[in-house]
């Protein structure tokens, strides 16, 4: 049955609108790849010392800005030491944005708890590179500050110095992060992914190439139970219920509809004949 | 976000969504300056947090080393005057045998060797032989040295099947994704313009 | 010169990338970490060319005459306003640089991705079709992600999450790594005919 299209995208407005509007708050069920994340993180402490790499395009940021909250809101629960960088152009500045802002909820310093190092771009290039020197692949920080007189950086040399690296990414950055990090330099490895990515990576938690995955907006509900914090990601997981129905609805009904008129047409011809 | 910025942006964003009735020129304006923007965004981030630290501060505070990636970086912007662009086919050689390079140790550890070692390490369980039988008959499917007949085809056939589970989930991942972009920027309109959603 | 010469770069550059894998020596790990860096100059210098290239495009289309040219006025309004307020007030917190990419670019890159929530919904309607068993397998295991993955699902059965948990861990991972090891020995066999000369895309196909 063929109808104009924009009527599914009313529906598809409308399963997005009424849960906005009018919240149920339904439960968010913690599953055991969140978890594994969160109690990697959790053995980390103000002696420990994260790389966050901020690999993603702004088309993504209203999926992958909770994702980022949240691993942030629980590295500085930590009092974890942060150096954010960002291998995407558009990640730069959404990276300084994000790590200013939650660490101005925990009272962070520049400097000393968080540091910001800006973009660098051949991301092989740059991953290799932080291998051997960060300072040699960022010789300065996002606002021109030398790396020599950053606190938070004179015990950082390259990767033997970092616990642990979490790429917030909406494509195949984490692929490079795994290959030249973890396989050449033993790198751990956490991927915060746009849920489009979650099935290219799997394979990479299961072989423990990458040591936990957090996916999509789902992936952000579940942090913030664990941290007791809910925010924008449980918000918004009515609409996401929602909207996902509407869908397996108009896939069944869409099947449905295409059998029964394939049915029709079989019987007509069979009585033709 | 100040007021006159959450009624820009909210403008913008309705002009982007009038696509979904039909192309109009509301739509195309608000298109071709997000290129402009990324573009010049582009421009600016590359320039001042790559280019101005990584090689002219650099070159005028007498590192000599910096003259090489000078000299390779003027031969790729050459590129851009037709008689002498194929100078900067050196440049591209550099980066693409580089690359190379160093992409033949990493994939064939990160992507061959240690997600083979995975597939075997756990094949005595019963989930590590469906594991197991599903990389090898989706290898199998892509195996078109050889016709496809005999043996091969059962084999190849369950490997489909593998796939389509893979497919399907990776479908569902993806209207995830594309929804939770859609709640993000219904929230704005509703709760950062109209302020019928508390944030 | 121009047209041997790279492919003995490329091959000098390559093979070196390979060996110093397995050498730590220091001239070698200080020769690597110079090529890495002249890798990210020659990429910004790269990005710089498409940038330009790009503007000079814009130029053109907005010299020629009709209704559309008002279009291209606007990208080039675009890239100046970002040149200008980059360059001349910085890109720091709080600077006019970072109000535009937070207020514009941002907000209109996620509204433009979102567009496709609703091609993907009347995509669904339209072409998914159950009718071989390949097909009723890809429409289950969307439709186990599609509920299994959102509160909703979970309501229905505590079950579910480990319905869907067992889903993508072992056959959607089995197919995954096998297109992963298979791409990785294909890319794997084309960086070494690239490295070797026999592979020449990147020259303009010359």
């Amino acid at each position: 049955m063929k109808f104009d299209r924009r009527f599914i995208f009313i529906l598809i407005v409308l399963a997005v609108m009424i849960p906005l509007l009018f919240p149920i708050d339904l439960p968010v069920a913690i599953t055991d790849e969140t978890r594994a994340v969160y109690d990697r993180i959790n053995v980390l402490d103000s002696n420990s010392v994260i790389l966050m790499s901020f690999d993603h395009e702004a088309s993504s940021l209203p999926e992958v800005r909770p994702l980022a909250e949240a691993v942030l809101t629980h590295c500085f629960q930590r009092d974890v030491k942060t150096v954010g960088l960002a291998l995407f152009a558009e990640g730069t500045a959404i990276g300084y944005d994000i790590l200013n802002d939650v660490a101005a909820r925990y009272g962070k310093m520049y400097g000393i708890d968080y540091v910001y190092l800006g973009y660098r771009p051949q991301y092989s290039a740059a991953i290799l590179g932080m291998g051997e020197s960060i300072r040699g692949v960022f010789p300065a920080d996002y606002d021109d500050t030398p790396y020599d007189s950053i606190p938070l950086l004179s015990g950082v040399r390259n990767y033997d110095d970092i616990d642990l690296v979490i790429s917030v990414a909406d494509g195949s950055l984490p692929t490079y992060w795994v290959e030249y990090a973890q396989a050449r330099y033993g790198q751990k490895i956490i991927a915060a992914l746009a849920a489009v990515m979650v099935t290219a990576y799997t394979p990479y938690v299961d072989a423990g190439q990458i040591d936990g995955l957090l996916g999509g907006l789902k992936g952000a509900a579940e942090y913030e139970k664990l941290l007791g914090q809910p925010a924008a990601a449980t918000r918004r997981m009515d609409a996401q219920s929602l909207a996902h129905l509407s869908i397996a609805v108009l896939i069944v009904i869409g099947n449905i509809i295409a059998f029964a008129v394939r049915r029709g047409k079989r019987i007509t011809e069979e009585g033709r004949s | 976000m100040s007021e006159l910025g959450t009624w820009i942006t909210a403008l913008l964003t309705l002009a982007i969504y009038s696509f979904l009735y039909r192309d109009n020129p509301f739509y195309r304006a608000a298109e071709y300056l997000l290129i402009g923007l990324t573009v010049g965004y582009s421009l600016v981030i590359s320039v001042k947090t790559v280019l101005w630290p990584g090689l002219i501060v650099p070159l005028v505070s007498g590192e000599v080393a910096k003259i090489i990636p000078l000299v390779l970086g003027g031969m790729m912007l050459i590129r851009l005057v037709p008689r002498l662009s194929s100078w900067s086919r050196i440049p591209l050689a550099v980066i693409v045998g580089a690359g190379a390079g160093v992409s033949i140790p990493a994939m064939l550890k990160a992507r061959v060797l240690q997600q083979m070692g995975a597939t075997i390490s756990h094949a005595l369980s019963l989930n590590g032989i469906i594991m197991l039988v599903g990389v090898i008959a989706t290898i199998l499917y892509f195996y078109f040295s050889r016709e496809q007949k005999g043996l091969l085809q059962p084999i190849a056939k369950i490997g489909t099947y593998y796939m389509m589970v893979f497919f399907g989930a990776t479908f569902g991942y993806t209207v995830m994704s594309r929804i939770s972009l859609l709640i993000g920027r219904m929230e704005f309109l509703l709760g950062d313009w109209l302020h019928l959603v508390p944030r | 010169m121009l047209k041997k010469s790279p492919i003995l770069v490329c091959a000098v550059c390559g093979v070196f990338m390979i060996t110093q894998y397995f050498i730590t020596a220091e001239p070698v790990t200080d020769l690597y970490r110079s090529v890495l860096d002249w890798m990210q100059i020659i990429f910004v210098c790269a990005l710089l060319v498409g940038i330009i290239n790009v503007i000079l495009r814009q130029v053109r289309m907005a010299s020629r005459p009709g209704r559309e040219r008002i279009y291209p006025f606007i990208t080039l309004f675009g890239i100046a306003l970002m040149v200008i307020l980059g360059f001349g007030w910085g890109i720091a917190r709080g600077s006019p640089f970072l109000w535009v990419f937070d207020n514009l670019q941002a907000p209109m890159q996620s509204t433009v991705f979102s567009l496709l929530a609703f091609y993907v919904a009347s995509a669904a309607y339209r072409g998914f079709r159950a009718r071989r068993a390949e097909s009723i397998i890809l429409v289950l295991a969307a439709l186990i992600i599609l509920l299994g993955r959102v509160p909703i699902g979970e309501i229905v059965s505590p079950h579910v999450p480990s319905v869907v948990g067992w889903v993508l861990a072992v056959p959607a991972v089995a197919a995954k790594r096998a297109i992963l090891i298979g791409i990785g020995l294909g890319m794997t066999a084309t960086a070494i005919k690239v490295i070797a000369g026999m592979e020449r895309a990147y020259l303009g196909g010359r």
